[in-house]
């Protein structure tokens, strides 16, 4: 009896112009070129992100490079995965199975040699040495220049035309489920591609978020997905030769695939500024997305149904099972996370590096490793060795499993700790030792890849016996379809449903289009009007220096590490200040809103540091933070911080330009907008200070060297609690301020080179409660000391304590002579109380112009040497001037005696 | 909006499932490609195991 299957193929060669039993030719040497090239991408891709992983905890290694700083290193870590790894692998799957799954050749051997030279020459070497120059995009999984983006483009569109054509030749009705992920991929790719890297280029902040959105997920969603599933459909029934449990289930996940993986993108910005009714749909499309998987991949196991044994012994196929499980675990903890109240806490965490990892790695890598393999084995001349391929297997699942564990639990710890009241680089202190775990974990990874190579290279000759043994008995259990074959094979059953494809097929670009719609064009142009209503008109524009700076900020990949976007939330506002809107980045080509935070959000940079702390802090961030993980920038300056280039001043504006439009328009003055409203119960814990929901934004002006608005913050009164204290304080001291004071408080710190003006010598002065607590509280306008309210009062008192314990009580004032307190107070009154005022409060007519503030010496008395030093050199980077060509000795004898004189008189409050 | 879309996709996916279910003759025909690729392995798989003997050879 001669089966559907047959009849089919024999109509199919003779319209092909075959005779029956001809097969079209398969191009191995072209397999053979993508394997190797995916391969050695994959090397270099996974090298590149152990030396980011690194850099984790060894910020310096390699950090005087430009070609290898971190930022640059990330973007050829993704782009060489997404592109030259699994890229690559994908057309060796496509050369393969096309030939089979259409019974035709793919269109032509020079276009496929073209495809090859264009993706691993057009696309993948120059878009990594364009990153590593410093020419990039910095927009996720869009990393490589425009001009890489249009090979990108061509590429696809070669692809149509080497592996659809030969798909739309056979008849649509005998396809079989990987062909349609294989044209569903290619096609809706190459839709994407050029919207989701070209159009934030045209549109600004918000608006190309939405779409930014859209192409971080369909990155993933209709690349790497499609092309994996269509591998694991083709090697389970290929290794079990069994057919696939339902082939119907199998079309209906397809479908669903494509009609809802678009709607997904906005989840990346959920509490954002884009409308609401985009990120609900998105998260709806995400829970909704959840159950195609698990359509998915129940078919994909139930296909395994009693084939457990074989999962055991053929190494592809575990390769592909372990794939197909992480698919499942990784889908579902996309759309969990997808939902609000998860989100809000796991999202910008490890946990989300964690997430991608496991689907990169676990689902898309296990799949396509598992592919090559099978098909390894099954080209003519080529065989793996068994065993170092069975321990590549081993040594990938255990470093991805663990990989997966320890940045999901980092990424919890982060949550944690962003909620509290911590100030940010608790954070960074709290998962160090998790990101040393993730280094080691790429350790087994990386020698996995190259054990996985390994095997392909110095696999034994098959011999003819064994070979044709094998494939014959793996034929004779081919369960032929013969039931109804009769009716399928039906002219007029075939004609009725022919064109069902074609219609499915129509409908899917049709919802593809409705994704750009839905959560891009439409939210855009809300935006729009939102903007256009909402924007104040004296919204200043970006300067050419500015716009200089965004680009360095790009290339650099800051927006890896720090957010442009504060998010609706309460632990959000409480920190960084109110939340983005949309009217904030009308000049913002492309968007820099980031979707991961390792340092702090910077929206609200404008007026936070002093130049010369940003200068100190790019030139080698642990000279003013001590547990800083960011990259030093030493090539964008001329030998030391105090020298920078006009790069670094260009990225420096830009820095200092975030969140200007906002505090120029005055709303921040304003009560909370009401979008946050719903959150704030979660801020109701005013009585403590470290909770309030004003954040540290700037550093506020202290006329009179106090800011009533300070909580004052007095250390114990008991001996034995006020040690403690001291000894808690002194632990601070060293975590955050020795870095500038130094670790003696002698304002000699690493950082003190290149501050200007110097940080204080917290040992030349007595200070009051106020006067601290003051400066704690809202930093020193015009120096680069900041605001430290964002830690815990318990601490900032710990604090009050350690700095007044280091001041050393000095002898009484040489002398009490009334004549010389009285000389000493004349010549204040003429030459010193315009800035400090006639009773030294610091609040003389000139003190609000002035920034740092003049001092008030009922609150500060420095010690004698430093008065007669402040007298005679001033205060460089201050608006004091040196007096000693002015004032005689003597005279300036009676002026150290009398500001000396003052600390804790009556007047002390008298500035406020 | 998106209840639209939710709503058009699930319709979509329960028609075809009722189709399915109630029309035997759609399962034939929508099962009949996972045979037709298992047909194909086998022939490949037995052209390639001939290419492999004559290379030994």
């Amino acid at each position: 009896m001669t089966t559907f299957s047959e009849q089919s193929l024999d109509r199919e060669e003779l319209r092909n112009g075959q005779s029956a039993g001809e097969l079209p030719s398969t191009e191995y040497g072209l397999i053979r070129a993508h394997v190797f090239a995916s391969l050695a991408t994959l090397l270099i891709s996974a090298l590149f992100g152990l030396l980011v992983a690194t850099k984790f905890n060894f910020p310096e290694f390699l950090g005087g490079h430009a070609w290898l700083t971190w930022g640059r290193l990330r973007y050829n870590h993704t782009q060489g995965i997404f592109f030259g790894w699994l890229g690559n692998a994908f057309l060796a799957f496509f050369y393969y199975a096309v030939p089979r799954l259409a019974n035709r050749p793919v269109l032509s051997r020079k276009l496929g040699w073209f495809l090859f030279c264009t993706w691993n020459f057009a696309v993948v070497l120059p878009g990594w040495v364009l990153v590593a120059a410093g020419f990039s995009q910095p927009l996720e999984w869009a990393e490589f220049p425009l001009v890489v983006d249009v090979f990108v483009v061509l590429a696809f569109i070669l692809m149509v035309f080497e592996f659809v054509l030969p798909f739309l030749r056979a008849r649509l009705s005998d396809l079989y489920v990987s062909a349609w992920y294989v044209i569903g991929g290619i096609i809706f790719t190459m839709l994407a591609y050029p919207v989701g890297n070209v159009v934030p280029e045209l549109v600004p902040g918000a608006q190309g978020a939405a779409f930014s959105g859209l192409w971080i997920h369909d990155a993933v969603g209709l690349f790497v997905t499609p092309f994996a599933v269509a591998i694991a459909y083709y090697v389970i029934p290929a290794t079990t030769r069994r057919a696939i449990f339902s082939h119907f289930l199998s079309m209906v996940g397809f479908w669903l695939l494509f009609f809802m993986y678009p709607l997904n993108g906005t989840h990346h910005y959920v509490y954002s500024a884009i409308p609401m009714a985009a990120q609900k749909g998105a998260i709806v499309a995400s829970a909704y997305l959840g159950m195609d998987v698990i359509l998915v991949v129940t078919n994909l196991l139930l296909s395994l149904r009693g084939g457990s044994g074989i999962v055991g012994r053929d190494v592809p196929l575990r390769f592909v099972w372990f794939g197909v499980v992480s698919y499942l675990l990784v889908s579902l903890q996309g759309s969990v996370q997808a939902l609000m109240p998860v989100n809000r806490f796991i999202h910008f965490t490890d946990w989300v590096i964690g997430h991608s990892h496991f689907a990169m790695i676990g689902f898309g890598s296990f799949i396509a490793l598992g592919g090559i393999a099978h098909f390894w084995q099954r080209i003519p001349g080529t065989r793996y060795n068994e065993r170092t391929m069975n321990w590549s297997f081993w040594l990938l699942a255990a470093g991805i499993t663990l990989m997966v564990a320890d940045l999901t639990m980092a990424g919890l710890v982060e949550a944690q700790v962003w909620e509290s009241s911590a100030p940010w680089i608790d954070s960074v202190r709290s998962v160090s030792s998790y990101w040393l775990v993730r280094t080691f974990s790429g350790l087994p990874i990386l020698a996995g890849f190259v054990l996985f190579w390994t095997s392909l290279v110095t696999g034994p000759r098959a011999s003819a016996e064994s070979a044709t043994a094998a494939l014959r008995e793996a034929s004779e259990n081919i369960s032929v379809f013969e039931g109804n074959a009769s009716i399928a094979h039906e002219p007029s059953f075939s004609n009725r449903f022919s064109y069902v494809h074609v219609i499915i097929f129509g409908a899917g670009v049709g919802f593809f289009a409705l994704s750009f719609l839905v959560l891009a064009i439409l939210p855009g142009k809300e935006l729009a009007d939102e903007i256009k209503r909402v924007a104040p008109v004296t919204m200043p524009t970006l300067t050419a220096s500015e716009q200089r700076g965004r680009v360095i900020y790009g290339r650099e990949g800051c927006a890896y590490c720090h957010t442009e976007q504060i998010r609706s939330l309460a632990a959000d506002v409480r920190r960084f200040g109110a939340p983005t809107e949309a009217w904030e980045t009308k000049y913002d080509y492309p968007q820099l809103w980031g979707t991961r935070r390792i340092g702090p959000d910077l929206s609200r940079e404008f007026n936070l540091r002093s130049r010369d702390w940003q200068l100190t802090h790019l030139y080698n961030p642990r000279l003013v933070v001590r547990d800083s993980v960011m990259p030093p920038y030493p090539w964008l300056f001329n030998g030391s911080a105090s020298q920078p280039t006009q790069e670094a001043l260009d990225l420096l504006v830009h820095l200092q330009s975030l969140g200007r439009a906002r505090q120029l328009s005055g709303l921040d003055g304003q009560p909370m907008a009401a979008s946050v409203q719903p959150e704030t119960p979660d801020m109701a814990m005013a009585s403590e200070p470290s909770a309030r929901a004003t954040p540290p934004t700037v550093p506020i002006p202290m006329t009179g060297g106090y800011s009533p608005s300070a909580p004052v913050l007095h250390p114990a009164s008991d001996a034995g609690d006020l040690q403690e204290e001291v000894s808690r304080g002194a632990v601070l001291f060293a975590a955050n301020c020795a870095s500038c004071h130094g670790p003696a408080g002698r304002g000699d710190g690493r950082a003190s080179a290149s501050l200007l003006p110097k940080p204080a010598n917290l040992t030349a002065a007595r200070f009051s409660d106020e006067r601290l607590s003051s400066v704690l509280w809202d930093g020193v306008a015009g120096s680069a000391m900041p605001p430290w309210r964002e830690l815990p009062t318990e601490d900032l008192r710990a604090l009050v304590a350690y700095v007044e314990s280091l001041h050393t009580p000095s002898a009484p004032p040489s002398t009490q002579d009334a004549t010389i307190l009285v000389a000493g107070k004349v010549l204040f009154s003429a030459n010193c109380a315009s800035c400090h005022g006639d009773t030294g409060s610091g609040n003389g007519p000139a003190a609000a112009a002035l920034a740092p503030s003049p001092t008030n010496f009922h609150l500060k008395k420095p010690t004698e040497e430093r008065a007669w030093e402040v007298l005679g050199n001033g205060v460089p980077g201050t608006a004091m001037p040196p007096w000693q060509s002015q004032l005689s000795k003597d005279q300036r004898h009676a002026l150290v005696e009398f500001v000396r004189s003052l600390y804790g008189t009556p007047e002390e409050n008298s500035g406020q | 909006m998106i209840n639209l879309i939710v709503i058009v996709v699930s319709a979509a996916m329960f028609a075809m499932v009722l189709v399915w279910w109630r029309w035997p003759a759609f399962r034939t025909w929508i099962e009949a490609p996972k045979y037709f690729m298992l047909r194909q392995e086998q022939r490949f798989d037995d052209r390639n195991a001939t290419r492999t003997a004559s290379l030994d050879l």
